[in-house]
């Protein structure tokens, strides 16, 4: 497995000499962002068990931040990146207390209607520029005002590759952290963590928030990678894609669906296949991975290796 | 002996069905308290109420002389008060080990529990080695067999040191070595740590023998209340006025 992340790493570090054409190299780089927002799922719909069905509310939150601030508030960026990336982890924390007290299905019915609230408003809402120049929003959405004129595709690819691993680090790491083992513990039984000390409540909205931070800066990257911010960001379709992903690559694991959602995103994206026929073909990779890999195929791989670890007595998670 | 757990006049009723009548109880400092009723009585429940995984209609609930009738489970368990389940609930993802390490993880340190020691590994290997699943401490929680469940249950109860714990029947379902193993884990905690418990089981010999007094329940009320030495006295007793009212 090691072996395999690392050659995987290896072809990315070294894919853009090999003259990939710059579609490519856009393709690959916004795939990273989207990576590193499927990761801060799994979060808290993986590791600590909480089906969110509206992630793409802090992603979007922070995309748009960005723009707003960028664009309209006529912020520097960087002022404006680390703007958003408070306000996504605080609509984190808001939606982590709502929903912090519910389990199962009310989770999931919760964020899904939060999300799609927050879809809906920025559909219908116009932005006029400061001079009232323009007016931005709805479908098209709003720009981003970069500190620099034409990045190089180069440069964005590899200093979003860059996010990718470092966030990825950050999130394997905490979910192998103390309070991993806790969300863990929590995903499985609530009743026995609650009997078992666990102030369950607390625990999942720090999953929460944990998780909108790092989508929130996985917005930010993606702001600043596409120059705009669209109603998309906040798409149902962007959050289902994210529960979609973790599915396949193997729910808990961080590095399953961080893959999947990467090699999957580079696929459908690169063929150039239309988002409605995306859907239908998401789905079916859904049902194919499932059929042979229940717990999605990272996850499956790990149970493998737990087993072969139980029978050799030795630990590992 | 100074009372630990003293639970007053518990009421609960679900809708109009009473579950719990004025229930009075009380478990002293290393005191084996036996709850004993037949199915339906009410003994879960009133397990559920004095462990905060519900809350009662009326009365209240005294733990070392603090109110503790509105603490959620999970800060008793901190405070020292802990329980198991009749049917456990093992972590899936988690093995033997780490569903201890969730348990000594949450215990205050030098809180209520006893004072959890800062060497949390060599705690949980020693909860382990004294409920013997050293061996199986790499597997998988929820792939344990009944017995190796109940005593990873039991693990789980005592790892924080608690003072009291609910044992909601324990035994049921045990072979008769799994059973005489623990009985004998539960004596040594009593006599060694002072743990006291409050032990729930349709089995009157069990309690007879585990216990120093029995507490029983029926229909929601306590019926009977008196040293585990009568208790066969009280069940002769309470069968012949069942078999008087059903001759009549």
């Amino acid at each position: 497995m090691t072996g395999a992340l690392a050659l995987g790493s290896g072809l990315l570090l070294f894919l853009p000499l090999a003259g990939l054409n710059p579609f490519l190299l856009d393709l690959l780089t916004s795939g990273f962002f989207l990576a590193s927002y499927v990761g801060s799922w799994d979060i808290v719909g993986g590791v600590a068990g909480q089906i969110s069905l509206g992630h793409a509310l802090f992603f979007g939150t922070a995309t748009y931040s960005c723009a707003l601030l960028t664009s309209l508030a006529g912020w520097p960026f960087a002022a404006a990146a680390g703007a958003a990336l408070l306000l996504s982890t605080g609509v984190a924390a808001v939606v982590g207390t709502m929903s912090a007290r519910l389990k199962g299905p009310f989770v999931a019915v919760l964020t899904l209607a939060l999300g799609e609230i927050a879809h809906e408003i920025m559909l219908g809402q116009t932005f006029f520029s400061p001079r009232g120049t323009y007016s931005w929003g709805g479908e098209g959405g709003v720009p981003v005002t970069l500190p620099w004129e034409a990045p190089s595709p180069w440069a964005m690819y590899y200093g979003a590759l860059l996010f990718l691993f470092l966030s990825t680090w950050g999130m394997t790491a905490l979910a192998r952290s103390k309070e991993g083992l806790i969300w863990t513990a929590i995903s499985g039984s609530e009743l026995t963590a609650r009997a078992s000390g666990v102030d369950v409540t607390r625990h999942k909205w720090l999953a929460f928030l944990v998780a909108g931070f790092f989508a929130g800066a996985a917005g930010v990257g993606f702001a600043a990678h596409v120059g705009r911010a669209t109603t998309s960001d906040f798409s149902l379709e962007l959050s289902f894609q994210a529960a979609t992903f973790a599915a396949i690559g193997g729910r808990g694991t961080i590095v399953g669906p961080v893959l999947a959602a990467l090699v999957l995103h580079a696929l459908f994206q690169g063929a150039g296949i239309a988002p409605a026929a995306r859907v239908i073909l998401y789905a079916l990779a859904l049902l194919l991975v499932l059929r042979f890999f229940p717990a999605g195929v990272a996850g499956t791989l790990r149970e493998k290796l737990r087993a072969r670890k139980m029978v050799s007595g030795r630990e590992g998670r | 002996m100074s009372k630990l757990l003293l639970a007053e006049r518990i009421d609960k009723s679900f809708g109009r069905t009473p579950v719990l009548r004025g229930v009075t109880l009380a478990v002293s400092k290393s005191e084996a308290v036996g709850l004993f009723g037949p199915n339906g009585a009410g003994k879960t429940m009133l397990a559920n109420v004095l462990s905060g995984l519900i809350p009662p209609d009326r009365g209240r609930i005294l733990f070392e002389g603090n109110d503790i009738t509105r603490l959620p489970m999970d800060a008793r368990f901190r405070a020292g008060l802990t329980r198991t389940f009749q049917i456990p609930c093992p972590y899936p993802g988690l093995s033997v080990l780490e569903s201890v390490r969730v348990a000594l993880l949450c215990a205050e340190p030098g809180g209520g529990g006893g004072g959890v020691p800062r060497d949390i590994e060599g705690e949980i290997e020693s909860v382990l080695l004294r409920t013997g699943l050293f061996a199986q401490r790499f597997w998988p929680a929820a792939k344990l067999s009944q017995g190796c469940m109940r005593r990873l249950e039991f693990a789980r109860a005592i790892s924080c040191r608690p003072k009291l714990v609910l044992l909601d029947e324990l035994f049921s379902g045990l072979s008769v070595k799994d059973e005489a193993e623990l009985a004998e884990l539960l004596r040594s905690l009593r006599r060694d740590d002072g743990i006291s418990f409050l032990l729930i089981s349709h089995n009157p010999p069990l309690l007879a023998e585990m216990c120093d007094r029995v507490v029983a329940i029926e229909a929601g009320r306590v019926t009977w209340e008196g040293r585990s030495a009568d208790l066969p006295g009280y069940l002769a007793v309470a069968t012949g006025h069942v078999h008087g009212g059903q001759d009549r």
